[in-house]
Order: structure tokens, then C-alpha cells, then sequence
């Protein structure tokens, strides 16, 4: 019966074309082996299911024949039926069709096997497999099926070498990994499949890698492994045939396999120095390898190839007097040898260096050569690449000599080195073309060990020490540093370093003597800085920049002292002096001249910052040094009337103070002598925010920006902004949570809080530097400077105080409250300090001191960092306006409360500020984003928004309808109030604005002079908002512009076309489209190109008649727009406007003129100019994004033109209006 | 000109830091390593809030209106590249600031049409630089393609500066030579190799 269904599925597997249908058919005949217990029967005629595809089926006799012969012999059968068909060729049809069909029926097998539990094939018999094995005592219950079935597959290899290959292969793989699998059926596997010898070749690829994966397979087994080695001892005669076998290969997948088998015969096999000169043959006749580039897809790069052959080079040092003499062969051709071979071959040589086991005799040997060749590579190479791969190399031996597998060796090895190195390297450093490099190699071979550091640094300084006292130029003296620069690093390393691998080299380091590299500030560093710093020309200027990186390497280097402690290996007072030289430099700037002409240069004093950042992140003594030597500095200049050069310098320097003291946490490393301060991560931080505010005011005397006060607070938020982003990237974003024990009362903290803590009056908590607590405790510091900055700025005397500095403070604010979580928001009672500025009871009021816009900054600072759950009660401030509004006249408030009555004081008309309106705007938007419909929101909260959005409606529409419109300037101040509210609804898709769309769109086609005010105002609802952003906790929906433009945007087109019926109306939503289009990014509007090209093509030439309609301050605005969002298209799209290049063109001309000559209006002049630059840079870009054919009509009317436009009285626009002539000038 | 050997092997060359700028009020941008913050915390526009169309990043004074002047053609023709050496004119002193003559001066211009005439005066690295005339070729390029038509060009060698200056100058000055100079395919691939350096 199961005779029968083998047959069947056979059939079915050979007939099917499906991959999964195979496989089921395979797993359907695996169960039932499996279910049988692997019953010989069942395996017999499982694996007689084949046997029509193995024999002519008409040759009935010989059919007949196997079947009386074999029985119940099933192997025998196949066997025989196989042979059959060989030695009756010439009667068989041997087609490719029926090759095929043999390899498909094999595969049935094969697959079966595959599918099978690998301990199912048992044996119904005991016979003695081999020799070897019939002398000891196993039961052969397992050993029958596999070892005939071993028999049966590898026999393919001597009969048919087209059609079994492959799947006798994967079946002898298969059954490799079976239980009943013995290593001497291993050995027989080799031997048999070794037959096919000179047939292998011409094998697919395929079927190869099928039998390379099985030698794979084979001889990583362990077992079969030393069944091999018993076999053939180290004569290893079976390599030998594989090696034969498989010379010659090609395919990159093969290679793989093959390269991989190479390793574990080098690795794990015990082999003669002939076989493993033959295998070395081998391989090395691929070296150096490439892949061709092919059509054809595989998953392999010539970087795989390439690792993989470089294995086979490290994987023994069996084969060492082979590998280093070929690998220095190749690479002594010369010029014939490409970058990338170069650096394969140095690759190589560096893996076999560094996986030789025994260095004594598999490297010493070699050395010498290895040198001799490699050093060239250095000396006289100029690619850097191929430089670091030779250092690499070179440290790698070092590194090798020095010890291996945490054992040293004889210090011998490594010094006969070393001595070799520094033989021919040291005269080097006294020629300028070869210093550089004769230094490379000197400090690689030397600080590649402890050991080799220990017994050389002191003469390596000392020779770097008689060069710098006799440089023979500037450059010199430049590489010279250069080279202890680095020594001082790779010192550092090393001391980092320690003991990683040798417990000896931690000892040793413990004793080094510390005299000649203490000596280097005072015998080297200094006298060339003091030497050249007073007037340097532009090649000692480099030298000075090294001097500089190279103190800072001085001052940072760290020693372990007997105990194993580390301290710093210069003492307070010479790091001191190091940081007081480079002050100086840093604070020149303050008396510069401004006709200095290196005042613009500003690289010396770069490099000088970066070095003081890392001397005061150890010597943190440095800091206070420093910063109270700029204050000092700074206070003896007068700020009452200063230069703009004076205030660069002043913003220069207190910039680089917040850098070097607040991008990184300090770090806790002893000095010889202990510092007064006990260590805190915030210690720099501290005595930045206290020196500052002891500085501030510079200045009382109230002039039009009070620049030199707002740098001072400007720099206080670089302070900010430089730690949090130091936190950010030590501890990652660790959220900011206060315990509730530890409640903080704002009301109590003291005016000078920062200078008692800087003096030491009052201590911070004791932090470690990696404790993610800093960051807590930074934020707590941040929000005490924001309230002291708020006291400051509304209690203290005004005029301190300009506009600039309070918009730095109330950002300053955001950042700082936007870090709190929302129960620290409400526990601190944010939302009511955001009106009341973090007064004490019995502080004055604000009032007197601050005007609206002052005070309306302060507030949105705090609102912008707040959590919409933190202000849920703010949201009725909104419906301020609408009673406010409603009785416009009269003085009365009916609002009591701070917050109430702010807002109302932002409808008093009289203030009409521009900047008042848009301080009121930017309120309401976060009050009207800033709301999450959910538990924590009451009902009546949803009813005054909604309330609010049908008074802005009313109001609207009244505003702009003839009969009840009120005056134009009244309009500009509350309609930010309307747009702010529509905006912050809009960012959160509120269903409401739709209800608003209407009354938007009628209103701006309203003939009042409004209804132009609010059309070019539309671009403000999309315009890209800080205030709406996810990092300040605005309300965002993702697709919330798409929307928007969508509702508000899209449906005006049509309106709006120049042919439209209503030119007044088409006129004002062009006005409006123009400007809230100018403000999306392109995606938005991409689809609607066809119909927003002609309203550009409209603004640009003035149309018909829209011009009488707009203002003269509009048409230009509009026109300006109108340019943004064609250089927009033509960068993204350009393929849109090619069917329009004559208006464009004509257009960008026709603005060009329009907005030259004097028109009178000084508001308008930025604007002209802005719309000539734009213009002609529409224009410029033209020629780039159209082919010759499209413009070439428009080229010499436009060539005039730019000509003309390249003397513009601008000299921005002409350099614009020569690009633009430029690239028209390609146009034949 | 390949495989000629060069007139002058050791010519003098400044630093572009050395040459003669336009200085700007706000100081040059910053880039040192503290100036990260610098767009938060100096502002090019420190009023963040309000509507409108954002005007980029342009300084108010980069629009305030100043006339061609001598800096202007210096920072044209200063940038060109030596034909023999990898340095631009400006910085191998073949241009000098001092050698640039308006006339008018710019703070004499009636009207912004009037005719103006740039003289430039070139002074060759040595005294028998063959390659002046291609050098003064290129300058007077450079000129005419990005001054406006109201502006006339007259490039000559600095009196005593060339062993043949009148010879040279009186190739420059013809226009029919130039043009017919800049028929000539490898002449013309030549200057605009020299000028493909300049912004």
C-alpha cells in the first residue's frame, strides 16, 4: 500500500512545478517513514518510488531483472535500475527533458530527507560498515538506512555526473546530520564524491555549491575531522583531492564556501608543511581578488570576497613563511599595485598579524622585511587611506611582540623593534618634508604598548625637544607639534587604556616618571607662544593653533599615581598659567581695532576656545579664573555708548564663555593639590549664571536697544541651551520629576541665590557626573534664572530692559517650563505666574513698570512651555474679548482677576503698536491650541470656545461690511486677536473654523478697505509657527495645512482667476490665495499648479485692472509672495510653468521695473529691493531648469535686461542680477 | 601651453584673508564652535512673532543703495585664476585695489546711467609674463560680461610693470583684436577656465 503512495507522490512531486506543493509531498513521505518507524520496507519502496524515471519504461525485462535481483533489497533495485539506464545509453533517450526529470525525481529523495526527523532511519540488520568499525561493539540499529543510503547517493558521483549531482548532494548533507550518521561515513563521503574529479568542473554553479557546502559540512564536524586525521595522518591525502577538485573555481558563491572550507582545514586539521604549502598555493593564486560587475544579481560584494580570502591568509601560522614574503611581494610592485589593492593587501597583513599564534616565530622572523617595505608607505605616501592602513599594520606588530593572549614576551622582541623604528626614523625629524611622517611611524610603534611607551616616551620627547629649539621654518615647527600633540594623546589613551589586557602594564604605569613631560609647558609650549603671539603672520598663526591644542592636551593629562589614583600631572598653578595665557587671547578681542585686518579671522581664537573648554572640564579651578578675568575686563570699558565693533567683541567673548563652560559636564579628576570648591557637575554652570548677573546692567543709560544688556541675557539662554543639550547627550532625555517631599516655593527664593551659591554660602545637592539627577537639578536652576530674570525685568528699572532682551527671556522661559511634567506645572502654578511674573505679595505692581508688549512677552513665554492639562482654566480668557469688545467704550472691567484684566488691557485701541497686535495674536493662538477636549475640560470650557469662535464670526463680518466697518487702523490691532484664535484652532483641526471658512471668505471679498487687510493677513493661519510646535506641547494634528488649505484655500481658486466675472472679488482672494500659498510648503499646493500659475502671472504684470483695486504697499507684498512661490515651483516643479515661460518672464521683468527708481514711500524701499533681488532670481534660474529650445526666444530681450539690472543701485541685486546674466549668457 | 616650463616658478602669494574686503557693520557671520546657538540667540530678526511674508535673511543694510565702486570691480576680476599657477589674480598681486580707476569716481555720478570707465592696471608677476595679454583678455572678460552697458573697460599694464606693455596694451585696446582673440576655440577655453573661478 505504501509502495503504492510513494509512487504517487513521486509522480506528483515530478509533475509539479510548485515549490510548496514539493515540499508538502516531501513532508507527506517524511511522516509516513517517520510513522513506520522507518520500517525497511517503507524505506525500501520510498526509496523505489523513483525507479520509473530511472529505467526505460518500456524495457520491461530489465525491469523485471532488478526486481527478481533486489527484492527486498530496495537500494540494490534503484541501484540497479540506475545502472541500467548507464549501460544502455544508446537504446535511452538521454534528453535534457528526461535528465530533468531524473534530477527532479532524486530531489524527491533528497527533500524527503531533508524533511525527515534526523533520528528516524533505523536498520533492520546488523552489518559491519568498516573496518574500523566492525572492531568495536555499536548496535547498528541506526546505521543501515543511513549507511546504504550514503551508499546509494554517493555512488551518483561515479555514474552520472548531470542529473543526481545536485540532489545526491543535498541528500548526503542531509544525511550527514541524521543520528544514525557515524564519522567513517564521513570519510566515505569525501572519497566518493572525490571520484567525480576532472566532471566537477563542468557541473552548474549550482550543483557545486551543493557540494561545497557539503565538504563544508564534512569537515567541520569534529568527529569526522579526526576520523580523517587517523585516516590519512598529516599527509592528509584526501586535501590534496578536494584541492585538486576544486582549483579552478569561479562563481563568487562557490568562492565563499570554498574560502570558508580553506579556513577550517588550516585551522582545525594538523597538516604538513608540503599540504600546507599546497593549500596555500591555492588559495593565494585568488589574491588579490575582484568581482567583475554582471547583469546577473547575487548577494555577494568584492568586500566579502575579500574577507573571506583574508581569513584564509590569518587563519594559521602554519602557513607564516608563505604569507608575509607573498603579501610583501605583492605590495613592493610600485605603481602597479592600485589604492584599493594596496590597502587589501595591507588589511590582510594586518589580520595575519594580529591572528598568528606563537609571534616568536610565526612574526619576529619577518619584521625586519616588514618594515623595510612598509615604512616607504609612510615616508613617501601621499594617500591617507593607504597611511593608516600601514600604521595599523605596524602597530598591530608591536602590539603582537609585546605579548599575546594576556601572556607578554621577551621585552627583547619588542625593543630589537622599536630600536629598528627609531634607527631610521629619528634623523627624519630634522627634515622638514619628512618630519610629519618620520613622527607618525615613531609614535605609533611607540605608544602602541605600555611597554614600548614606557621604555621610549623620554627619548622620543627629548628628540622632538632638539628639533623644536632648532626649527628650520614655520611649517616645521608646526609639524613638530603636530607630533606632540598627538604623542600627548595616544599617552592619554594609553593611561586610559591601562590594564585592559595586562595587570603588568597598570604596575608599570603606576611608576612612570612624570619630569620631562611636566617640563613641556615652561621648555616648549610657552616660549613659542609668547615668541609669536604679540603680531603673528598667517604661518605662525597655525603654529599658534597647535600651541593651543597642544596645552590643552597638556593641561588634561592625567598620571596614576603608586596608590592607582588619578590625578592630573600638572600642578594648580601651571594649569593656571596655562589657562591664563589662552584668557588673554580669548578677551584681545574686546581692545581690538576694528580696521584690524585680522579681526576677521577668528580660527586662533576658535582653537583657544576649544582648548579652554577641555583644560577647565578637568582643571575646573580654570573656570572661575576665566570668567572673572572677562568680567573684569568688561567693566573696565564703558557700555554707555559703545562701537559696533565693541559690541561684537562683547558678544563674542561672553558667547564663548557659556560654551566653555556650559556644553559639557565636568569632570571629577583629583589634583596634586586639592581645590577649595568641592566638585559639582553644575559648578560651571553656576559660576557662568552668577558672574553674568553680577554684571548685568552694563549699561543704565537707556539708549534705542540697550544691545550691550540684551547680549548679557542672550548669552544667559546660550548658557541654557548649551547645558541641556551637554545633559542631552550624557544622560539622554530623562525626564524631569521632582518628588513630592521636595517641593520648591518660587516665593522664597532669594535676589541672589546664583552669587551665594557661587561663593559657596549655599551648596548644591552632591551630584556625581553620571548621576541623570544633573539634569534635574539643572532644570531647577534654569527655572530659579527665569525667575530671578521676570522679578528683574518687571520690578526693576525699565530702560535696563529692551525689547530684545525681553523676547530672549520669555524664551528662555519656554524652555525652561516646557521641560517640567504637568504636575510640576500645576504645583508651581505656572499658569497663574504666567500673569503674575513670579511676584512676591508684596512686590509692586507691574503696571507702572512694563508696557503691554513687555509685559504680553512674559506672559506668552510661560504659556508657550506650559501642558494644555496644565492651563485648562486659561481657555476662558478668550471670551475676554467678546465682552470687552462688546462695550468698546466702556472703562469698566467686569473681570477681576490679574490674567482678566491683562487680556483686557490687550484690547485698550490706543495700543497700536504693530508689536502689541502681534504679542495678542500669538497669546490667543497657544490659549486657543492649547485645549484638549476630555475630563480634565469642562463643558462650559467647550462652550466658551465655541462662543468665541461665533463672536470672531460676528465680528468679522461686521468689521468688513460697508455699513458697520470700522476704522482700517482699529481693524489691524484686533484682527491678530482673530487670526491668533483661528490659528491655534486650525493646528488641531477644530470642526469649528469650517463654520468660519464662509464668513472668511466673504469678508475678504467685502468692498471695505478691511476686507484687503484681512486677505493679505490670511498667510499667517499657515505660516510655519514656533509656538505651534510638538516640543512646546501644542495641540498638532499631522495633516493639519493639508486641511486647512483644503477648507480655506482650495475652493477660492476658481473665484479668483483673472477672467472672472467679479473683478474686485478675483482680486482680493488672489491677494489671499497668493499669501497663504507663499507660506505652505510646496506638497501642499503641487496639484493645483494649473490654476495658481495665472494668479502669480497676474500679480506679477498688475493684470487688466486688478492694480486699481490693492494698495500701492500690497501690490508689491503680493508681487514678493508671488516670486517666493514661483522659485518655490520652478526648484520642485518646473515641468508646470513651461507652457507659461513668455508671461513668467515677462512678468519678472515687468516687477523688476516697477519696483526700481525712487517711489517715495521709505517703508517701501526693503520691500522694492526684496522684490528686484527675487525677481531676477526667478529669472536666473530659468535657463537652469528649462531646455535651450523652450527660452530661447526670451534670450536677448532678457540678456539686455540683466545687463542693465547688473547696475542696480543695490549691491545685492547686482550680484543676484549677474547670476541671472550668467546663466542666460549659456543660451545661445 | 602644456609642457611649457612656468615664467615665474616662485611668485608672491597672499592669503585671501590678506586681500582687500568689503567690511561688513554686523561683522562677518560667525562660525566658531560657539556659535550654535547663535540663530536663538542672536537673531538676525529678534521679533519672531506677527504675519506676514517672511523677508528671508537678508540684513537691512545689504539693501541700503551704494554705487560701483573700486572694491566692487576688485571683488570681479580678483577671483580669476592665474592661467600658470592654482591662484587667483587678487592674490598673486596682479590685481591690485590701488590699480582700479572709476572715472567718474562714484561719489561723483550725476545719474546712475551716466558713462563710467573702469580702468584697470595689471601688473604682471614678472616683467616678461608671456601670458599677459591673456591675462588682461581675461580681466576685460570678466568685466564686460558683469558691469552694466553704461560702463566702459580699459584693461592695461601697469606702466613699467612689462618689458612690452605698450605692444600688449595696444592689443587690449583694440576691440576688433579681442574679439577676434576670443574666436580663437583655445583662447576662448582658456579664459574660461581662467574665469570658471569666479562667483
Amino acid at each position: 500500500m505504501a509502495g503504492v503512495q510513494f509512487k504517487q507522490w513521486a509522480l506528483e512531486y515530478v509533475l509539479s512545478d510548485e515549490e510548496t506543493a514539493q515540499l508538502e509531498l516531501a513532508r507527506k513521505a517524511a511522516r509516513e517513514i517517520e510513522s513506520s518507524h522507518a520500517n525497511s520496507t517503507v524505506v525500501g519502496n520510498w526509496a523505489a518510488s523513483i525507479q520509473q524515471w530511472m529505467s526505460p519504461a518500456h524495457d520491461d525485462d530489465q525491469l523485471d531483472d532488478i526486481q527478481a535481483s533486489g527484492g527486498g533489497n530496495i537500494i540494490t533495485r534503484a541501484k540497479g535500475a540506475y545502472s541500467m539506464m548507464l549501460n544502455r545509453q544508446p537504446e535511452y533517450d538521454f534528453s535534457s527533458d528526461s535528465l530533468g526529470t531524473i534530477f527532479t525525481a532524486l530531489s524527491f529523495l533528497s527533500s524527503t530527507l531533508e524533511a525527515l526527523d534526523k533520528g528516524t532511519l533505523k536498520s533492520d540488520q546488523g552489518i559491519p560498515v568498516s573496518p574500523v568499525q566492525s572492531s568495536c561493539v555499536i548496535p547498528y540499529a541506526d546505521l543501515l538506512s543511513v549507511q546504504r543510503l550514503i551508499g546509494f547517493f554517493g555512488s551518483m558521483f561515479s555514474y552520472d555526473h548531470k542529473a543526481g549531482i545536485t540532489a545526491a548532494s543535498k541528500a548526503l548533507r542531509q544525511l550527514s546530520a541524521m543520528k544514525g550518521f557515524k564519522p567513517p561515513m564521513g570519510v566515505k563521503i569525501l572519497e566518493d564524491v572525490c571520484k567525480i574529479k576532472e566532471d566537477f568542473r563542468l557541473q552548474t554553479a549550482l550543483t557545486r555549491l551543493e557540494v561545497y557546502e557539503l565538504f563544508l559540512r564534512l569537515l567541520q564536524d569534529s568527529a569526522v575531522a579526526s576520523e580523517l586525521q587517523h585516516k590519512y595522518g598529516s599527509s592528509a591525502g584526501f586535501i590534496l583531492d578536494l584541492l585538486e577538485l576544486c582549483a579552478n573555481e569561479r562563481d563568487p558563491r562557490n568562492l565563499m564556501t570554498w574560502f570558508k572550507t580553506i579556513t577550517v582545514l588550516l585551522k582545525d586539521y594538523d597538516l604538513s608543511p608540503e599540504v600546507a604549502e599546497e593549500i596555500f598555493k591555492t588559495f593565494s593564486a585568488y589574491f588579490p581578488i575582484s568581482l567583475r560587475n554582471t547583469t546577473t544579481q547575487i548577494a555577494i560584494t568584492a568586500d566579502d570576497l575579500k574577507e573571506a580570502i583574508r581569513s584564509c591568509f590569518a587563519a594559521h601560522h602554519c602557513i607564516s613563511s608563505f604569507v608575509f614574503p607573498f603579501l610583501l611581494q605583492k605590495l613592493d610592485q610600485g605603481d602597479a599595485v592600485t589604492v584599493a589593492v594596496k590597502l587589501d593587501i595591507l588589511k590582510t597583513m594586518r589580520a595575519c598579524v594580529e591572528s598568528y599564534g606563537n609571534p616568536q616565530i610565526s612574526l619576529a622572523p619577518y619584521v625586519e622585511k616588514l618594515w623595510n617595505s612598509l615604512k616607504y608607505e609612510v615616508r613617501n605616501g601621499d594617500v591617507k587611506e593607504t597611511i593608516d592602513a600601514t600604521l595599523d599594520v605596524l602597530r598591530a606588530i608591536a602590539k603582537r611582540l609585546d605579548g599575546t593572549s594576556g601572556q607578554k614576551l621577551n621585552v627583547s622582541l619588542l625593543t630589537d623593534y622599536v630600536d629598528l623604528v627609531i634607527r631610521d626614523c629619528r634623523d627624519d625629524l630634522s627634515k622638514p618634508s619628512y618630519t610629519k611622517q618620520a613622527g607618525l611611524l615613531l609614535i605609533t610603534v611607540i605608544c602602541a604598548t605600555v611597554r614600548g611607551y614606557l621604555l621610549y616616551n623620554a627619548s622620543f620627547i627629548d628628540f622632538l625637544r632638539q628639533n623644536i629649539r632648532q626649527p628650520k621654518s614655520p611649517s616645521h615647527t608646526d609639524d613638530l607639534l603636530l607630533l606632540l600633540n598627538s604623542f600627548l594623546k595616544s599617552r592619554m589613551e594609553l593611561v586610559v587604556q591601562r590594564g585592559e589586557k595586562y595587570r603588568e602594564d597598570q604596575e608599570s604605569l603606576n611608576c612612570e616618571a612624570h619630569t620631562h613631560l611636566k617640563s613641556l609647558f615652561h621648555d616648549i609650549y610657552l616660549p613659542i607662544w609668547s615668541k609669536r603671539a604679540a603680531e603673528p603672520t598667517s604661518e605662525e598663526g597655525d603654529v599658534l593653533k597647535k600651541v593651543a591644542e597642544g596645552l590643552a592636551r597638556l593641561a588634561t593629562q592625567q598620571v596614576v599615581q603608586p596608590t592607582g589614583d588619578i590625578v592630573l600631572l600638572n600642578s594648580p598653578p601651571v594649569c593656571s598659567e596655562i589657562c591664563s595665557l589662552l584668557t588673554e587671547e580669548l578677551i584681545k578681542g574686546l581692545d581690538m581695532n576694528p580696521d584690524d585686518s585680522k579681526s576677521d579671522d577668528h580660527t586662533l581664537e576658535d582653537q583657544v576656545v576649544l582648548a579652554l573648554r577641555t583644560i577647565v572640564m578637568v582643571y575646573r579651578d580654570g573656570y572661575a579664573e576665566l570668567v572673572a578675568r572677562a568680567v573684569a575686563e568688561i567693566r573696565k570699558r564703558d557700555w554707555a555708548n559703545p562701537s559696533h565693533h565693541s559690541l561684537n567683541s562683547l558678544r563674542d567673548l561672553l558667547s564663548r564663555l557659556s560654551f566653555i563652560g556650559c556644553s559639557k559636564i565636568p569632570a571629577h579628576i583629583a589634583m596634586t593639590t586639592p581645590s577649595k570648591k568641592p566638585y559639582s557637575p553644575l559648578q560651571h554652570f553656576v559660576t557662568f549664571v552668577a558672574s553674568l548677573l553680577d554684571l548685568f546692567p552694563l549699561t543704565r543709560q537707556a539708549h534705542e536697544e540697550c544691545l550691550a544688556n540684551a547680549h548679557i541675557v542672550s548669552s544667559l539662554h546660550a548658557g541654557l541651551l548649551w547645558f541641556r543639550d551637554a545633559c542631552d547627550e550624557k544622560y539622554g532625555n530623562a525626564v524631569f520629576t521632582w518628588g513630592s517631599t521636595n517641593q520648591i516655593n518660587l516665593k522664597e527664593i532669594p535676589d541672589d541665590f546664583f552669587t551665594a551659591v557661587h561663593r559657596g554660602d549655599v551648596t548644591l545637592v552632591s551630584l556625581s557626573e553620571s548621576s541623570p539627577s544633573v539634569y534635574h537639578e539643572f532644570v531647577k536652576l534654569g527655572l530659579f534664572l527665569v525667575v530671578h530674570l521676570y522679578r528683574s525685568a518687571t520690578l526693576g528699572p525699565r530702560e535696563l530692559w529692551s525689547e530684545r532682551a525681553l523676547v530672549q527671556v520669555s524664551q528662555m522661559a519656554a524652555l525652561i517650563t516646557r521641560m517640567l511634567s504637568i504636575d510640576e506645572q500645576v504645583s508651581l502654578n505656572l499658569a497663574h505666574e504666567a500673569f503674575n511674573f513670579f511676584r512676591r505679595p508684596n512686590d509692586e505692581a507691574v503696571e507702572k513698570n512694563l508696557s503691554y508688549v513687555s509685559s504680553g512677552l512674559l506672559t506668552l513665554g510661560i504659556l508657550q512651555g506650559l501642558r494644555p492639562e496644565a492651563m485648562t482654566e486659561l481657555v476662558s480668557l478668550l471670551s475676554v474679548y467678546q465682552s470687552q469688545l462688546n462695550k468698546a467704550n466702556s472703562s469698566q472691567y467686569a473681570l477681576g482677576g490679574v490674567a482678566e484684566q491683562f487680556m483686557c488691557d490687550a484690547c485698550d485701541l490706543m495700543q497700536h503698536q504693530q508689536k502689541a497686535s502681534d504679542i495678542r495674536g500669538a497669546i490667543c493662538t497657544v490659549l486657543a491650541n492649547k485645549f484638549k477636549p476630555g475630563p480634565s475640560f469642562s463643558n462650559s470650557e467647550s462652550l466658551t470656545l465655541n462662543q468665541t469662535f461665533d463672536f470672531w464670526a460676528e465680528w468679522i463680518k461686521n468689521a468688513t461690511s460697508l455699513e458697520k466697518g470700522i476704522s482700517s487702523e482699529s481693524f489691524e490691532v484686533i484682527l491678530p486677536i482673530a487670526l491668533g484664535v483661528i490659528t491655534g484652532s486650525i493646528a488641531r483641526q477644530d470642526k469649528h473654523v469650517l463654520d468660519l471658512v464662509p464668513i472668511l471668505h466673504q469678508a475678504i471679498s467685502n468692498k471695505h478697505a478691511n476686507g484687503e487687510i484681512l486677505a493679505k493677513s490670511m498667510g499667517i493661519l499657515f505660516k510655519p509657527n514656533n509656538l505651534l510646535s510638538p516640543e512646546y506641547h501644542a495641540i498638532l494634528k499631522r495633516f493639519y495645512r493639508q486641511w486647512a488649505y483644503f477648507s480655506i484655500t482650495k475652493p477660492l481658486f476658481a473665484l479668483a482667476q483673472p477672467a472672472a466675472a467679479d473683478g474686485h472679488s478675483a482680486s482680493r482672494y488672489r491677494i489671499a490665495i497668493i499669501f497663504m500659498v507663499a507660506n505652505c510648503p510646496f506638497t501642499i499646493y503641487q496639484d493645483d499648479l494649473d490654476s495658481l500659475i495665472p494668479l502669480l502671472i497676474t500679480s506679477l504684470t498688475g493684470g487688466s485692472n486688478s492694480n486699481s483695486f490693492t494698495g500701492k504697499d500690497v501690490v508689491f507684498t503680493q508681487a514678493f509672495a508671488a516670486l517666493q512661490i514661483l522659485t518655490e515651483i520652478l526648484g520642485n516643479g518646473p515641468d508646470a510653468l513651461k507652457s507659461h515661460l513668455r508671461e513668467i518672464i515677462n512678468g519678472a521683468k515687468m516687477i523688476y521695473s516697477k519696483c526700481c527708481g525712487n517711489v517715495g514711500d521709505e517703508n517701501l524701499a526693503a520691500t522694492r529691493t526684496r522684490c528686484r533681488k527675487l525677481a531676477l532670481h526667478v529669472l536666473g534660474m530659468i535657463p537652469l531648469k528649462f531646455e535651450e529650445r523652450h527660452i530661447i526666444a526670451y534670450a536677448p530681450p532678457t540678456q539686455r535686461m540683466l545687463a542693465v539690472a547688473c547696475g542696480d543701485a543695490v549691491r545685492k541685486v547686482r550680484e543676484v542680477a549677474r547670476q541671472a546674466r550668467a546663466s542666460w549668457a549659456k543660451v545661445a | 601651453m602644456e609642457g611649457r616650463g612656468l615664467d615665474n616658478a616662485n611668485p608672491t602669494i597672499l592669503s585671501v584673508s590678506q586681500l582687500p574686503s568689503r567690511r561688513r557693520k554686523g561683522g562677518a557671520v560667525r562660525r566658531g564652535p560657539d556659535s550654535k546657538c547663535d540663530s536663538i540667540v542672536y537673531p538676525r530678526q529678534h521679533w519672531p512673532y506677527g504675519s506676514g511674508v517672511s523677508s528671508g535673511e537678508d540684513d537691512e543694510e545689504e539693501d541700503e543703495e551704494e554705487p560701483i565702486d573700486e572694491q566692487d570691480i576688485f571683488d570681479l576680476i580678483s577671483t580669476i585664476s592665474d592661467p600658470e599657477h592654482p591662484h587667483t589674480l587678487g592674490q598673486l598681486s596682479v590685481v591690485r585695489l590701488p590699480d582700479i580707476h572709476l572715472s567718474p569716481s562714484p561719489a561723483k555720478l550725476p545719474s546712475p546711467d551716466a558713462l563710467v570707465t573702469v580702468r584697470v592696471d595689471l601688473t604682471p608677476t614678472i616683467n616678461h609674463c608671456s601670458l599677459a595679454t591673456v591675462i588682461g583678455l581675461a580681466v576685460r572678460c570678466r568685466l564686460e560680461q558683469t558691469l552694466p552697458p553704461n560702463y566702459r573697460v580699459e584693461v592695461k599694464m601697469k606702466e613699467g610693470s612689462h618689458a612690452q606693455d605698450d605692444q600688449v596694451n595696444k592689443q587690449l585696446g583694440d576691440k576688433e583684436r579681442v574679439a577676434a582673440a576670443l574666436e580663437n576655440d583655445t583662447l576662448q577655453r582658456m579664459v574660461d577656465k581662467m574665469l570658471s573661478t569666479c562667483v
